[in-house]
């Protein structure tokens, strides 16, 4: 009986049986499940420290987002009437709703943090070089794409938060020269905003941007063995000092899975064998397991400590006070509401310099880092390479630039946006309904 | 000139006119998707609206939530004031003790005429034109905008 089921979950995942070490790797390549990992991993890059292990967290994230969002779409009437009742009821009434819809929140929450510190990890390793440089710009969109997934994600309860994030969302978008206007009125359906803009969110975030976001992710981890795997292997060839080796006609790279001519393991003999490396089934495979139930054991701990925020149904005619963005958009409110200037009689919005300029400069910038890059290959795999000082230290500016105006933000606006430290207390508002 | 010396071969222009209606039919349809998503008809609130007779509204500045403006009474005087902030759009809010709107989003002041005085507000807030109904009730057109030193007087 045992045999039996063995051999049905053997024909199930594995389509051939290896008998040998040999067979063994070749059957990773082979098999349906696997084939996108490479047949041998080096410790290295299996360790934690080096890649922190950063995008596999993201991906675990991604994973649960689906499930978690899955389960609350039976439960979310996406209507300007029904949405914020339907997400009280999930508060309130159903079973464990209040921590499914935590989850959520907490890991879109966790996945907009991981994304971006490993794009840090990427840069701080140099690991966007060369024929990186594609997967450094899919990365790029998919951090993005996340960005946009938790922005039309919190539209959805349709409370006040909701309701003046969108507006000012939408406002932004109209900023866009000569386009804005008809971006705008395209994303949000209408002049005002309502039924159609709540329906056009709902369907892009839970079929557009998702499906981009996986077709990106197909796309990275491809990438990421054409290009030769993580840069440590690169580290790891450099310092075995093998000689470079012309492409050879006869050498199959497809077991490697690597494109010829492109990569550090095609032009070097091949470096990994029983003293640096292990096979990935099951060792890779093991610690992706790992991460993976870390990461949901940790959300669902944050999900159990704090419940999702609601605020008040959504009212066109109040603006809360003050009216807060998320911690990872305080930065770009920050920015909009000091950036507005004057030259002459022409005044700019900060929402064209804050909103649009700022952040598509930034975007430009990240576009052409890799064309801007002199420093040497050595520095490509290793964490905070001296040769790398400078640019190390313009990208670390940026990055505290942000976290800075992230805190004032979050801790030091207080009600129309005025500076208060947060010992002084601030002025009692009467609430207005 | 020999039949086979032609440059376009009946073979070549079929294969074009295939491929030439695969895109045209392809975009078409994209067109009309496209479409599809520019709404025809709007259920929004006119932009031409009354808000009540005159003798109802109460002296002195008062916030019509439903229209999100302002309107002003000083004796038989009236203008009215958008109240939507000219940066991005929150409401402004009007503190009686400093006689200014806040805007509660990013910080801006506008003095009880709507100009901006500080903050990021790119532009005052607008005035609108009143008029008077045949049935007495006071209408206001927010699709026009009139200069700030307006006067409604009965």
């Amino acid at each position: 009986m045992k045999e039996k089921l063995t051999n049905i979950w053997r024909k199930l995942t594995w389509s051939w049986s290896p008998r040998s070490e040999r067979e063994a790797s070749e059957s990773v390549i082979k098999n349906f499940w696997l084939h996108w990992f490479p047949s041998r991993i080096s410790l290295r890059s299996l360790g934690w420290s080096y890649s922190l292990w950063l995008g596999t967290i993201a991906a675990c994230l991604f994973i649960i987002l689906a499930i978690t969002g899955l389960l609350l779409l039976y439960f979310y009437i996406p209507s300007v009437r029904s949405a914020y009742w339907s997400i009280k009821d999930l508060e309130n009434v159903v079973v464990f709703g209040s921590l499914l819809r935590a989850q959520h929140r907490w890991a879109a929450e966790l996945m907009v943090a991981v994304v971006f510190i490993h794009l840090m990890r990427v840069f701080f390793t140099a690991s966007y070089r060369d024929q990186r440089v594609w997967n450094w710009y899919i990365g790029i969109g998919l951090l993005v794409i996340t960005l946009f997934l938790s922005f039309t994600g919190y539209i959805l309860p349709w409370d006040q938060l909701a309701y003046w994030a969108l507006t000012i969302g939408m406002s932004i978008a109209s900023e866009i020269p000569f386009l804005g206007k008809s971006i705008s009125f395209l994303l949000a359906g209408g002049n005002v905003l309502g039924q159609n803009s709540l329906l056009r969110f709902f369907v892009l975030h839970n079929f557009f941007l998702p499906a981009m976001l996986l077709f990106l992710f197909a796309l990275h981890m491809w990438r990421i063995r054409k290009d030769g795997g993580l840069t440590s292997m690169d580290r790891l060839i450099r310092e075995t000092q093998l000689k470079e080796t012309p492409v050879s006609p006869t050498k199959s790279y497809s077991l490697l899975g690597v494109t010829e001519g492109t990569t550090i393991q095609v032009t070097t003999t091949q470096v990994l064998d029983e003293r640096n490396s292990v096979r990935s089934s099951p060792h890779l495979l093991r610690r992706i397991a790992v991460v993976f139930l870390i990461t949901t054991i940790f959300t669902l701990g944050l999900a159990l400590l704090s419940p999702a925020p609601l605020e008040e149904p959504a009212n066109p005619s109040v603006t809360p006070i003050p009216a807060k963005a998320p911690w990872y958009f305080l930065w770009l409110q920050e920015l909009i509401a000091i950036t507005t200037i004057k030259i002459g009689k022409i005044t700019i919005s900060g929402g064209l310099i804050g909103g649009i300029l700022v952040p598509g400069f930034l975007f430009l910038l990240a576009i052409l880092w890799p064309f801007l890059d002199r420093s040497p290959k050595e520095a490509i795999g290793v964490w905070f390479h001296k040769k790398r000082r400078i640019q190390n230290s313009v990208f670390i500016l940026i990055c505290v630039v942000i976290i800075v105006l992230i805190i004032i933000g979050l801790y030091l606006r207080g009600p129309y946006w005025k500076f208060f430290w947060p010992w002084q207390p601030w002025p009692e508002i009467p609430a207005q309904f | 000139m020999k039949e086979n010396e032609r440059k376009i071969t009946r073979r070549f222009f079929f294969g074009v006119l295939g491929k030439t209606s695969i895109i045209v039919a392809l975009l078409a349809e994209a067109i009309g998707a496209i479409k599809a998503f520019i709404p025809k008809v709007l259920y929004e609130p006119p932009s031409k609206f009354k808000i009540g007779k005159p003798e109802d509204i109460p002296e002195g500045i008062t916030f019509l939530p439903q229209h999100r403006l302002y309107i002003f009474r000083n004796n038989d005087d009236f203008h009215a004031i958008s109240a939507v902030c000219t940066h991005l759009k929150c409401i402004v809010d009007w503190k009686p003790d400093q006689r200014e709107f806040y805007c509660p989003c990013h910080g801006s002041i506008f003095s009880q005429a709507g100009i901006n005085l500080t903050g990021p507000a790119p532009k005052p807030l607008p005035w609108y034109p009143l008029s008077l109904a045949p049935d007495g009730n006071l209408v206001i057109d927010s699709s026009k905008q009139v200069k700030p030193d307006y006067k409604y007087s009965l």
